[in-house]
Formats: structure tokens, sequence, C-alpha cells
């Protein structure tokens, strides 16, 4: 019955069945994570595996199970883990990269260089097993001799999960980590560990400072001062809109002037803040907190 | 971009003679593109499909893709039935306008223009949909035609055209601000006389003209906001000109945006990152119609 159930959606009969498009758009409410109607069979598939845990016959009764029925928030967050179910690998965003390169950087370095400093800050917050840091710490590596000689610059990689902390600073990886990941960037940062993984080297990880922080803790945000980069991919979609609404006001202190935050690439930040500027970049998109005065006019 | 300036390219584009007459099917074609859904004459789409023996071949290919499920489409009126209108006349359109330029003077990939082209049409009208623009089949055929101006270019300053597309891939600028530093003026400008050349209607020949300079827009002021807001977007959604430009879009600070909202509050309240995954979404689909009438 069940593998039925599952091996259906994934026909184009039941995709056009409306409750998939209330599932999307529950998922888009409580979470901001957005599937477009074309790509439903994405959603379909993330779903058939649910479907079958909990013994719903139809698209629509497993509706009812993230809707209605008492244990749905659980559910919710066991389909939010099947959405988001690997997410995590080096360089997954090749776009948000190129935006930095071409278009952030240049603009963040212009602005700090005329006021003298020289430092950049960057946070992952909500780090998980440490994949997107050493991404960004690449990154800067790469750049410390181009547009960043004479910058000093960190990363700071926060989670609240232990043992995704633990696995970030020992920085073993196996090969679905390191899939997008080219070959003299694997030579170069890092090294052999056994027969299947390999482990950054110690040049990399002295970019990083790793430290545990729950994004609900105000005392500790409060403190976080200064970034000019947020990264928080895929975490905000397990908060209420009440937390996301508080956690986007710490980011926002967070930040300096100029700042941007970045998301997961299905995220949106529709309805829970309105004071950084959504902004669009080739491929990708952030969230910007303008400097002070600016009054709008589009392209930077 | 001076009068003076203008009025030497005009001979130029006016003596050209790749550019004869309007296509023989594009002013019905616009004319339907122009009338509500419900109100198409099917059977006048059949003809000017079955018209042409090249257009008929483009639309059962399709037809018969995978998007489209494979079905054993064998004659055009099913083939119309099976893809739907819209998408019949954006290939009939490609179709028309691609053969204005014999392929060995064109200055860029022509699939690439296409789907841009295509791209914003389709944005154009889910935008104008969305904001309650009265018209959203004109925003289409204005997002279709906006860069018609590029075909002008390539034409008739083929050389000069190529070396200008080539630095702003290299410089990762804007094509028309790589245009006005190269050639002096832009496809906005050469566009202009080409629409005007083949009579297109007052609001798409303003389209052509300021949908980089939304503010100098008159009469159509909000079309030519729309059609300048999905330009930007499709650029940055991989719907560009087929190279990297470096820009970072506040859409919403945008002087278009503005303009737009003045028209239609409702505006202020778009989900642009929804929006803007959506056009993720449609990007299969303007591939296949381009590849389909683009790919051997």
């Amino acid at each position: 019955m069940a593998t039925g159930i599952a091996k259906s959606v994934t026909e184009s009969e039941d995709l056009r069945d409306p409750a998939y498009l209330k599932i999307r758009d529950v998922i888009y409410q409580v979470s901001g994570i957005y599937q477009p109607e074309e790509k439903l069979y994405l959603l379909a598939s993330r779903c058939a595996r649910r479907i079958s845990a909990v013994g719903a016959k139809s698209p629509a009764e497993y509706l009812e199970h993230l809707t209605v029925r008492g244990n749905r928030e659980a559910e919710l967050r066991l389909l939010l883990n099947e959405i988001t179910i690997g997410e995590t690998y080096m360089f997954r965003s090749p776009p948000q990269l190129e935006a930095l390169r071409k278009v952030i950087l240049p603009q963040i370095i212009k602005a700090k260089s005329a006021m003298g400093f020289k430092r950049l800050h960057i946070w992952s917050a909500g780090c998980s097993t440490g994949e997107e840091p050493y991404t960004l710490a690449m990154f800067l590596l790469e750049e410390s001799e181009k547009m960043l000689a004479g910058w000093t610059c960190d990363i700071l990689a926060t989670d609240l999960n232990d043992r995704s902390l633990n696995a970030a600073k020992a920085g073993i990886y196996g090969e679905y980590a390191l899939r997008s990941t080219t070959e003299p960037l694997r030579k170069k940062y890092f090294k052999p560990y056994d027969d299947k993984q390999l482990q950054v080297t110690d040049q990399l990880k002295s970019v990083i400072r790793f430290d545990r922080v729950n994004l609900n803790d105000d005392s500790k945000m409060t403190f976080l001062k200064g970034m000019d980069l947020i990264f928080c991919c895929n975490v905000l979609i397990y908060f209420d809109l009440g937390s996301k609404r508080k956690v986007m006001q710490h980011f926002y202190s967070n930040l300096l002037p100029g700042g941007y935050l970045f998301l997961g690439h299905a995220e949106s930040l529709y309805q829970v803040d309105n004071r950084f500027h959504l902004m669009h970049f080739p491929g990708a998109i952030g969230y910007w907190k303008p400097p002070v005065g600016y009054t709008g006019g589009g392209k930077l | 971009m001076n009068a003076r300036r203008l009025e030497e390219i005009r001979p130029r584009i006016a003596a050209l003679e790749a550019m004869p007459a309007v296509p023989a099917i594009v002013l019905p074609l616009t004319a339907i593109l122009q009338s509500p859904p419900d109100q198409v004459d099917v059977e006048k789409v059949v003809e000017l499909v079955s018209y042409d023996g090249t257009i008929a071949a483009h639309c059962l290919r399709m037809a018969n893709s995978p998007l489209f499920g494979r079905r054993n489409t064998e004659t055009v009126r099913s083939a119309i039935f099976a893809l739907g209108l819209k998408r019949i006349e954006a290939i009939l359109l490609g179709c028309c306008l691609n053969r204005i330029v014999p392929s060995d003077k064109w200055a860029f990939d022509p699939v690439t223009f296409w789907r841009h082209s295509l791209g914003c049409a389709l944005v154009s009208r889910k935008m104008a949909r969305l904001i309650g623009y009265p018209d959203p089949e004109k925003a289409y055929l204005a997002g279709l035609l906006h860069d018609i101006g590029m075909l002008v270019n390539t034409l008739a300053y083929t050389e000069d055209y190529r070396r200008c597309v080539q630095a702003a891939r290299d410089g990762h600028v804007a094509l028309h601000r790589s245009e006005e530093e190269h050639l002096g003026f832009t496809h906005c400008h050469s566009g202009k006389m080409l629409a005007e050349h083949w009579h297109f209607t007052a609001d798409v020949t303003e389209v052509v003209e300021f949908h980089h300079e939304v503010g100098a827009a008159t009469s159509a002021g909000p079309l030519v906001a729309l059609v300048h807001l999905s330009d930007l977007l499709c650029r940055l959604r991989d719907l560009g000109y087929g190279y990297y430009e470096a820009m970072g879009v506040d859409l919403a600070g945008e002087s278009a945006w503005a303009r737009l909202v003045e028209h239609y509050p409702s505006l202020a309240n778009m989900d642009l990152a929804r929006l803007t995954m959506d056009i993720d979404g449609s990007m299969d689909e303007i591939v296949a119609i381009v590849d389909a009438v683009f790919k051997p």
C-alpha cells in the first residue's frame, strides 16, 4: 500500500492533485521555503516518504497531517527535514560566490577602505557540519592575494548542535560533501584522512572560529556585532514567525550598514522582515542592510 | 544620445537590404497575441501555422517533445491543442523574426537572444497578472519585442556590434552601456526605428525605445516600467545575454518600481523572492520552446 503511493506520486497524474499546491503553500507559509509549480514533482517525491510513513492514502490526507492533526508541528518538521536533506555540500551555490566576488566584496572593500578599515567579518549562523564555513574560508583564502590583499578576514561558524559542531571542527569529509570541490582546491586545502575521506588543513581551519550559539539566545546574539556578511541557510525554516522576526532583528543589528544576509536558495523573508532590502544578483538573492542615507535608486 | 546622432543612423538603418517589409505573418500574429485568450480565432492560428512548412514542423516537434509527454501528434491542429496558443505564438514569432537575420550575421548566440525575449514576455505577463495590469497579453507582446533593436544592430553594424558585445562580456557590463560607448547609440534607438518602420502600436514602440530609460516614457509609462523590471529579472535569473553582468539590484528601490506602484498599489506587497523562484521554475519550458525553434 505505502509503496504504491510512493511510486504513484512520481507520476504526472498525481502531480495535478491540488493537495500538492496546498502542501506547498503550507510549507511556504510556515517555513518560507518555496517550490515553484513547475517543480512540484520534487516536492511530491520528498513527500512520498512521509506519506508512506504516516500511512496516508492520498496527498490530501497527508495535508491533514500537516494542518489539522495533533502532531502537525512534528510532522511538518519531519517533512522539512526531507526537503532540505542533501542541501549541504561545499560550493553548493556558485552564483552566490560569484556575486560575492564580482559585486558584493568590491562594494564592501570600497566602502570600508574609504574609512580606513581593512577587516572583514563573516558569520555562518547554523553552520551544521561545516561545509558552508569551509567553502567561505577557501573563497577568502583564494581572494587573499587578489582583491583581499592586505585584509584581515575571519569567519565565525556557529551551531546549536554540539555533535554538528564537533564534526565541523574535525573537518573530515567524504565524496558527497566534496562533489563540487575542484581538484586544485582539494589538493590545496585538504589532506588524506582515510581511503574515502579528506580532512581540511590547519590553514583552512585557522580562518574559522567555531562556537555554540542558540539564535534564540538574546544575550549572546546581542554581542555579535560588526558583521559584513551573515549566512543562515535552512535554519530559520524551523522557527515560528515570532522567533524568526526576533532573529531577523538581531541579524539586522549584528550586520554593519552595507552588509548582507544570505538564506537558503529556496527561502524567502516575505512578511518576516521589512527592513532588509531584497537584492538580486545574477542567479542569487540576498538581503541587504543599506548604509545610512540610502534612499533607493536601484543598482549597485 | 543626441538627436543628431540619431539622424545619422537613421538612413543607415533604412537602407538595410536585409530590413524588408514586416514578415507577412507578423502583423496578423501580433493581432492574435493581443486579443483576449477566449476570443482567439483558433482556425486562423491553424492557418498561419500551416502556411509555413518550417514553422509547422517546429510546432510538431515541440508537441512531441518530452516536456509535453511525447504524444503522437501528427497534425498542426492537434499540435496547437497540445501546446496551447501562447506557445505556438512564441514559436511563430521567433521563427519569423529569426529569419530577418542571416545566420552569419549574428553578433551573439540567437538562442540566447530568444530565450531572453521569451523569458521577458512570460515574466511580463506573469507580473501583469499579479498586479492587475489590464492587458497581460500586451505585456507579453511588449516583453517579446522589447530588444528588437539588437536585430537591427547586428544587421546594420555587424562587426562593430560583435566588438561591442565582446566588450560587454569582458567587462561584465550591461549591453546597452557597451552600445552607448562603442556605437554611440543603443538598441533602444535603433529598435524604435524598426518599430516605427513596422508600424508597431505606440505603446509597444515606447517599450522598445524606453525600457532602459523608464523616466522618459510618456503615455505608456506603466507598460514600459513593467517590461523594464521583467527584463532586469530575466537578466538576473540566467535568461540574460549569455554572460555575467556584475550587478546587484534592489528592484523595489528602482524608479520603475515606484512608477508602477503609483498605478498598481498592490505591487508594493508583491512577494518578489517568490516571483523570482517562479521564474526559475519556468526555465525548462522557456528553454524547450526556444530550442524547438533553433535546435536542428
